[in-house]
């Protein structure tokens, strides 16, 4: 027998756990959700489906497709070289000393940093801080030719140093920024603590706030680095070929008056894209608390 | 062990109009091996008065001295204080018993063989009661039982002087009360120097050998625990102690009576005493008045209605309307149980004039100094 649904059985339907109403407004959100997905996601399809594709059918109007691995050997493959002038396999290892290089730098100089600027009032400290989150401000073209300038004088264009140096610049903002919240997160009595315990200053920011920041230093680094890996401008115009990075290479690819390889680029940029992914997938867990900005205490 | 001095120190945070004045001018001495108490309304200053003997906060002026040597420009782990927060600021990666050892690790509290570490860290948490937590994080623990690691914290370490801000705040009642008991009793609080802060004025009286009420960042009261109970320097002290809270009554002199709550109070005007005006108010501790006949008349007496009678177990706790419409206040009373007054019954109210304390008049709300007692 059939029993008329009272409003209790409605509200109990609401209570249970991980159930959801369908209604037309979620109905709409959800096509919403999914037509960015398709949009976000459908360049990264298309890489990969080019990245599989052999010459004869990557610039074909129709869609051809009988997939192949053999880009990926071209890549990194003497061939890859003479196409480009470019050694892939040593710009990745350069892409990776680099950005390693410059988190390194930016972990050493911007956790203490951080430390001071969370921690302490001082004068001009808030000013300090936004002259450091202004770098961020300023299209990177527009200060390039000083630098150009600069780095040539200096005798540091196309060198490792150079790239280090430069992509500090990208990390250290990043680095200062989100470590300060985690410290100003963290109460201050806990490093009193220590320092009534017999601690000096100094040991008790290394054994009691440091640790207890990891989390925000691993998802700190990450971020740094993914964002040193994706930068182009500052490889493209200070590099030549001894200090070349993973994204210049691959858009040699594109060819520059000859051939355009389209598949062997899609081929070059997903294995470009590994290192920072592997990264991401290893730390995964502290990244997406790290975006939250130490919003979000443990 | 040491004794400290706290000498005209004054602290504000911030600046500007937003500027709070945490501390004015506060002087205490504090002798070697007492166990002081600061006793103060949230917001009165209590935890910056520790933290500026502990050297946590820099006071602007004045100074503290610690068994004599001045603290200027030392750093707190030159101090040689311990001090158990109220927040706990236990270490959130720590074992508790990596907690407890983190002090006697730092080499500067002496230094201890692993095996020492262990007996002393042992011998605090048995008497803490917290011997069976040792491996657990803190974010394990109940808020009471945070509250006593910090404390261990403390105890575990020799120190010239125990800061301890709150530390029995949130135990339960029963626990509490044991604490309390048992706190003055061991062996390292009764030989260290200890400037214990509170709000509860039961724990003050317990367990200091002196009080110093605070208020505003001002000391208000310095005394034994008989002292400021039996003579409370104003109002605000005399209201601080107690519970339920000092009845208050605003009196005039007439001939030589002095009378309040229309005519419903009356007590022989003591004639020792200066009364501007003529006027005062008088000051009663709900458990000093007695439900009953009449006392004589060198007594202080009160008549009213009872409006409330609520039953606190052996007592019980009587609201009384005196005065009747025109001005009737209500008067707390705390009797024996077996006083037989019921509600809306008429009851005569009386106390020796000794218990009577006699304060200046003043406006309402604003505290007023204590004149004397109504008896010489």
């Amino acid at each position: 027998m059939l029993r008329e649904r009272g409003p209790e059985v409605a509200l109990a339907r609401e209570l249970t756990p991980g159930q959801k109403r369908v209604t037309p407004a979620s109905v709409v959100a959800d096509l919403a959700i999914l037509a960015w997905f398709v949009f976000s996601l459908f360049p990264l399809v298309w890489m990969v489906l080019l990245a599989l594709k052999n010459d004869a059918d990557q610039t074909s109007t129709y869609f051809r497709f009988s997939p192949t691995t053999a880009n990926f050997g071209t890549v990194l493959s003497q061939r890859g070289q003479d196409l480009t002038s470019v050694d892939f396999g040593q710009a990745m290892l350069t892409s990776v000393l680099n950005c390693a290089g410059a988190v390194l730098v930016s972990l050493v100089v911007g956790i203490p940093a951080a430390y001071a600027a969370g921690r302490w009032k001082f004068k001009g400290s808030e000013d300090l801080m936004f002259q450091m989150l202004s770098f961020r401000f300023a299209p990177e073209l527009m200060v390039i030719v000083p630098l150009f300038v600069i780095y040539n004088t200096l005798g540091v264009f196309d060198t490792k140093l150079g790239m280090v140096w430069v992509l500090q610049l990208v990390t250290m903002p990043l680095v200062v920024w989100i470590l300060r919240s985690y410290f100003q997160d963290l109460s201050p009595e806990l490093e009193q603590a220590a320092l009534l315990d017999g601690y000096t200053r100094r040991r008790a920011f290394l054994t009691v706030a440091l640790p207890l920041v990891r989390p925000g230093i691993a998802a700190a680094a990450l971020l740094a680095f993914i964002f040193a890996w994706n930068n182009y401008l500052f490889p493209l115009i200070l590099t030549d070929s001894a200090a070349t990075t993973v994204t210049v290479a691959v858009t040699k690819y594109l060819g520059g008056g000859g051939q355009a390889y389209y598949n062997l680029t899609a081929a070059a940029a997903l294995l470009g894209a590994l290192p920072p992914l592997v990264l991401a997938l290893t730390i995964q867990r502290y990244l997406v608390r790290g975006l939250s900005f130490g919003a979000v205490k443990a | 062990m040491a004794s400290v001095s706290i000498d005209h120190v004054s602290k504000t945070y911030g600046s500007g109009s937003s500027a709070v004045r945490a501390l004015e001018d506060v002087d205490l001495s504090i002798e070697d091996g007492e166990f002081f108490v600061v006793l103060g309304p949230s917001g009165a200053g209590k935890t910056t008065l520790l933290k500026s003997v502990a050297g946590l906060v820099e006071v602007e002026a004045g100074d503290v001295r610690i068994d004599g040597t001045s603290m200027e420009g030392v750093e707190p782990y030159h101090r040689n204080v311990a001090m158990a927060f109220e927040s706990y600021a236990l270490y959130p990666q720590k074992t508790v018993f990596d907690n407890l050892a983190s002090p006697l690790r730092s080499g500067r509290t002496g230094r201890y063989s692993a095996e020492q570490q262990r007996q002393r860290i042992e011998a605090v948490t048995t008497t803490l009661g917290i011997d069976h937590l040792l491996k657990r994080f803190p974010r394990e623990l109940s808020n009471g039982q945070r509250q006593r690691v910090a404390l261990g914290r403390v105890l575990v370490r020799p120190a010239d002087v125990y800061l301890l801000d709150e530390p029995l705040s949130h135990l339960d009642a029963k626990l509490r009360a044991a604490m309390r008991a048992e706190l003055k009793q061991l062996g390292e609080m009764s030989r260290t120097t200890s400037l214990y802060v509170t709000h509860d004025y039961q724990e003050a009286l317990a367990l200091g050998d002196r009080i110093a009420v605070l208020r505003s960042g001002r000391v208000v009261q310095v005394g034994t625990p008989e002292q400021i109970w039996r003579e409370p320097v104003d109002t605000f002290v005399a209201k601080a102690l107690g519970q339920p809270e000092i009845n208050l009554f605003e009196v005039e002199a007439s001939g030589d009576r002095l009378r309040g709550a229309g005519g419903a109070l009356e007590l022989p005007a003591p004639a020792h005493l200066e009364l501007p005006g003529g006027r005062a108010r008088v000051g009663v501790r709900p458990r000093d008045l007695a439900l009953g006949a009449p006392g004589g008349a060198d007594a202080l007496h009160l008549r009213g209605r009872v409006v409330l009678a609520e039953r606190l177990g052996r007592l019980m706790e009587f609201s009384v309307r005196v005065g009747g419409q025109d001005g009737g206040e209500d008067v707390i009373v705390v009797a024996d149980s077996d006083a037989g007054a019921r509600e809306g019954e008429l009851v005569d109210l009386h106390l020796p004039l000794t218990n009577v304390h006699v304060f200046a008049a003043g406006p309402a709300g604003e505290e007023t100094v204590r004149l004397g007692g109504a008896a010489r």
